[in-house]
Order: structure tokens, then C-alpha cells, then sequence
């Protein structure tokens, strides 16, 4: 007998992922802190011990909500930045 | 701009000892569309039925259930084989396209049409008279003050209420009286339980793939419940919130219910003060988050004595705001992480403050028959509720 799938489609992705920077060097590298314990505490030393090693900067630093989307306005400012470190859960 | 030859569709034959399991949520779905431009929640053009087909060899509720486990779909229960006859059965009253997107629901971005609607609607056990209330719950969903992706992501254990109101609620047999959270009636079970087999499988939020909450919940398999608008003193809540349609549903992100009772008291505030007790508990999202919504479920007999005595429903809302009150100081030593307005920040470690900012996310609903218990349902906090016209 025949039955239907039960998932349907998926939507083509709204944005699209930046093209990964071939090296560090002379770059910045931002930090968007989620709020998650100690995210920014590992964040800033992965991103303070990528920087030691490849001659980049450390900044923007920004810090938001986990729960919810990131404001425009903390985009645009990270947008400063070349590379953006971000992500950790509990 | 993707061209008709663009779209990969296919309808394959495959036996159910051929699938495999799939790390649902991180892979490509089993419908391929390549190249696809369409704008998030429009139409997908060309696509008369976007939808894979499987074979299977039974349709013994227990087999397709066992067939559906190895993809990573279900819930765990048997499940009603959604063959295209049933499929067809649940979309016969529908006037709109069936292949017309209704949402998109994240984190999976999958696209939720009535027909895809319709096979989670016979796969759970509901009746072609439910589907136009999942088509308005998904809509619900599917607004951004709900904040799905951050709903079914969190470690909390929050599920989707879902609270059918007006004529709708009597047309299609749901349950506004004793017992209404269940178990017992087709209509609540069957809703709810599609409702959260379409954030399964459309949405993706599978635990561990779309779904990180920490210990699971109950409320994840079936959340549906209507409002006793006959026995409700203040008429109807979807009015209240300025829908003024004929039948409605509202979506609450939020915990279980938690149960007071009052078996002695006509004061309302004697009644109310329990209800500020159950919200003020350092257990929930609304302590650390102030701008959480409650959903204060009355019973019939608590709500008449509130009326009898004059409150309104506003009266009964500012009454909780008023009386759900904490120790600033004691919130602060149990949250570092806190999610309040400045000006709450500015207060001092003694003063009291209510663990909602606003009187207006206190939601006041009656539910149930005779007895006197109520419940509340607090939020997960980083979501609004959305009340939404159902269209029959």
C-alpha cells in the first residue's frame, strides 16, 4: 500500500553562509556572545589564541540573548569584522 | 529564477525494509528541490503535490509507526496509515490550494501546506472537521512573536498550547468542559497530537536534532484544549484580545499546567491568591524572564465566583499582577542570567516586583467543568502568544 511521507519540503535558505576567509592574517575577528555560561569567556580566548598565531585582531565584541534573533543594529556592528566566532549551548 | 525543469519531484517506490535511518534534521529531506527560489511563504510554483511516497506492506497502525521509526519520524504510538484516499478525505472540505504554503516552520524551514497539514492531521487520528484548526494553529506558529525556532531549540521542556475558541469548538466536537486537557475526547487528543507531529516533521524539532530540551515533557505529545465560552461570565478570549472571529485558536508557548484548587473560598481574592502562589515559583522561565506571559486556566466555578463578586477579567488579571509579587533581592541570588527590563534592574534587593512586567501578559481563560481547580501556565519566556481566526 502506498502512503504519504510525512515532512514536506524545505524552503531555500533565506541568506547564505560567507565565504570562508583564506587566512587571519590582518584581519578581525569578532565575537557575538550569546549569553550561554561562559561562552564569552571562550569565545574571546579561542578568538585571543587564534589572533596570538595568525597576526588578527580581537573585536567587535557584542553579547545578546540566547533565546532570541539577533538585533540589526549588533549585526551591523559585528559586520565590521572579517571572521565572527559565536555559538555555545548548555 | 528557478524554471519548471528546476524542481526535482518524485514519487518513488520503496519498501520499508529499503529505508534507513536518517539523521533527521541535519540531511537533505526526502523531496529534493533544486534550485528553488520561491520566497519563504509563498506558493510553490509548479509543485502539484510535492510530496515523497512510500510502500508499504501494511497498514496496521503498529507497522507504520515501526516503518515511520526507521526515518526518525513519529511519536512513538501507532500511527493511522496516511494513504492518499484518507489524505484526499481530510483536504475534501478544504476550498484553498493544497499545495499552497501555509508557514514555514523552523529550525527545519520545512514548508507546511494544508496537504502536508493533512497527512500529520490523519496520521494523528483527527477528522476532516479539525483540519481548518491546525491550518490556523500552524499559521499561529508560525508568527514571530511566537519565536518557533528559539520554542522548539531550548532546553526547557515548552510545548505549544493550542486553545480553540467559538463555534467551532461545539461544530467539531472538542471538549471545553470536565476533563478538557484530557484524556478522553478525539478531538483534543487527536489536534494536539497532529499539531506536535507537524513540529516533528515539518518543523524538525526531533529531540536531539531539532529539539534540545533537557528532560522532554508530557505536554510534547498532545497540548490541546478549548475554551468553556458557555460558562465563561466574561465572553469569549479571542474577543477579549480583538479577534472577533467566529471560531479562533491561540497559541501559548508554555509549561504543563500547574494545579491550584480552592474548595472553600467565594472571595475572589481568597481564590486569586492561590493562582499568584502557583506563579511565583522560582521553577519557572517567568522568574528569570519578565516579560513572560501567564495563562491562568479558570475553572467554571472559580470564574463565577469572580464574576458574583463583580471582577472582571481585567480585575482578576491586575489582581495576580499585583499579588504575584517576589523579593527582587531573592530573584537576583537564584539568577545571574536574567532577562528583565532596566528599570527592574534599578530596583533595590528589598522591594517586591511582580514576575511579569505587565498586567496585559496575565491571559485569563475559562476551561473545564465542575470542581474547583485551576490551573497556570506559565511561559517559557522568550514568546508571545498568537490568537488567530480559524477559517471553515
Amino acid at each position: 500500500m502506498r502512503v504519504y511521507a510525512p515532512v514536506g519540503a524545505v524552503a531555500p535558505a533565506a541568506i547564505s553562509r560567507a565565504v570562508t576567509e583564506p587566512t587571519l592574517a590582518g584581519k578581525r575577528i569578532g565575537i557575538l556572545d550569546n549569553s550561554k555560561p561562559n561562552a564569552g569567556l571562550l569565545l574571546r580566548r579561542l578568538a585571543e589564541s587564534l589572533a596570538a598565531r595568525t597576526g588578527a585582531t580581537v573585536g567587535p565584541v557584542e553579547r545578546k540573548n540566547a533565546a532570541l534573533p539577533a538585533p540589526d543594529d549588533l549585526l551591523a556592528r559585528l559586520a565590521e569584522a572579517e571572521v565572527v566566532l559565536t555559538g555555545s549551548a548548555d | 529564477m528557478a524554471s519548471r525543469a528546476d524542481y526535482d519531484v518524485y514519487h518513488h517506490r520503496i519498501s520499508c525494509s529499503e529505508l534507513r535511518p536518517v539523521p533527521f534534521g541535519l540531511d537533505p529531506p526526502p523531496i529534493r528541490i533544486v534550485g528553488q527560489t520561491d520566497p519563504i511563504g509563498s506558493r510553490l510554483e509548479g509543485m502539484a503535490n510535492p510530496l515523497e511516497m512510500l510502500d508499504l506492506t501494511s497498514d496496521d497502525p503498529e507497522a507504520v509507526r515501526d516503518c515511520y521509526a526507521e526515518r526518525g519520524w513519529g511519536d512513538g504510538l501507532p500511527l493511522v496509515a496516511p494513504t492518499p484516499e484518507r489524505v484526499d478525505a481530510m483536504l475534501a472540505g478544504c476550498r484553498d490550494d493544497p499545495d499552497e504554503s501555509v508557514a514555514v516552520l523552523p529550525p527545519r524551514s520545512g514548508v507546511a501546506t494544508r496537504r502536508v497539514i493533512a497527512v500529520n492531521a490523519v496520521l494523528a487520528g483527527c477528522r476532516p472537521e479539525h483540519l481548518p484548526v491546525l491550518v490556523a494553529a500552524v499559521q499561529a506558529l508560525a508568527r514571530p512573536e511566537i519565536n518557533l525556532r528559539g520554542v522548539n531549540a531550548t532546553t526547557h521542556p515548552v510545548a505549544p498550547l493550542l486553545v480553540v475558541h467559538g463555534e467551532i469548538v461545539q461544530t467539531a466536537g472538542y471538549n471545553p468542559g470536565l476533563g478538557a486537557f484530557g484524556p478522553g475526547n478525539v478531538a483534543n487528543a487527536a489536534t494536539g497530537r497532529a499539531l506536535r507531529l507537524i513540529l516533528l516533521h515539518v518543523a524538525g524539532a526531533v529531540p536531539g536534532a531539532g529539539d534540545a530540551s533537557t528532560q522532554g515533557g508530557p505536554a510534547k505529545y498532545t497540548y490541546c484544549v478549548a475554551e468553556n465560552l458557555a460558562e465563561s461570565p466574561w465572553g469569549g478570549y479571542a474577543a477579549s484580545v480583538g479577534v472577533a472571529a467566529a471560531s479562533a485558536v491561540t497559541v501559548h508557548c508554555g509549561e504543563a499546567p500547574h494545579n491550584f484548587h480552592d474548595m472553600e473560598s467565594t472571595d475572589p481574592a481568597a481564590i486569586l491568591d492561590k493562582a499568584a502562589s502557583a506563579m511565583t515559583s522560582l521553577g519557572s522561565n517567568n522568574a528569570p524572564v519578565s516579560s513572560g506571559e501567564f495563562f491562568v486556566m479558570l475553572c467554571p466555578e472559580h470564574a463565577a465566583a469572580c464574576d458574583g463578586a463583580g471582577w472582571t477579567r481585567d480585575r482578576v488579571a491586575s489582581y495576580l499582577h499585583e499579588r504575584a509579587q517576589m523579593r527582587v533581592g531573592d530573584l537576583r541570588a537564584a539568577f545571574a542570567l536574567r532577562a528583565w527590563a532596566p528599570w527592574q534592574e534599578a530596583l533595590d534587593d528589598d522591594a517586591m516586583m511582580s514576575v511579569t512586567e505587565h498586567r496585559g501578559n496575565i491571559k485569563i481563560i475559562v476551561v473545564g467543568g465542575p470542581g474547583k481547580h485551576s490551573s497556570v501556565i506559565p511561559s517559557w519566556g522568550m514568546t508571545r502568544s498568537a490568537t488567530v481566526p480559524v477559517e471553515v
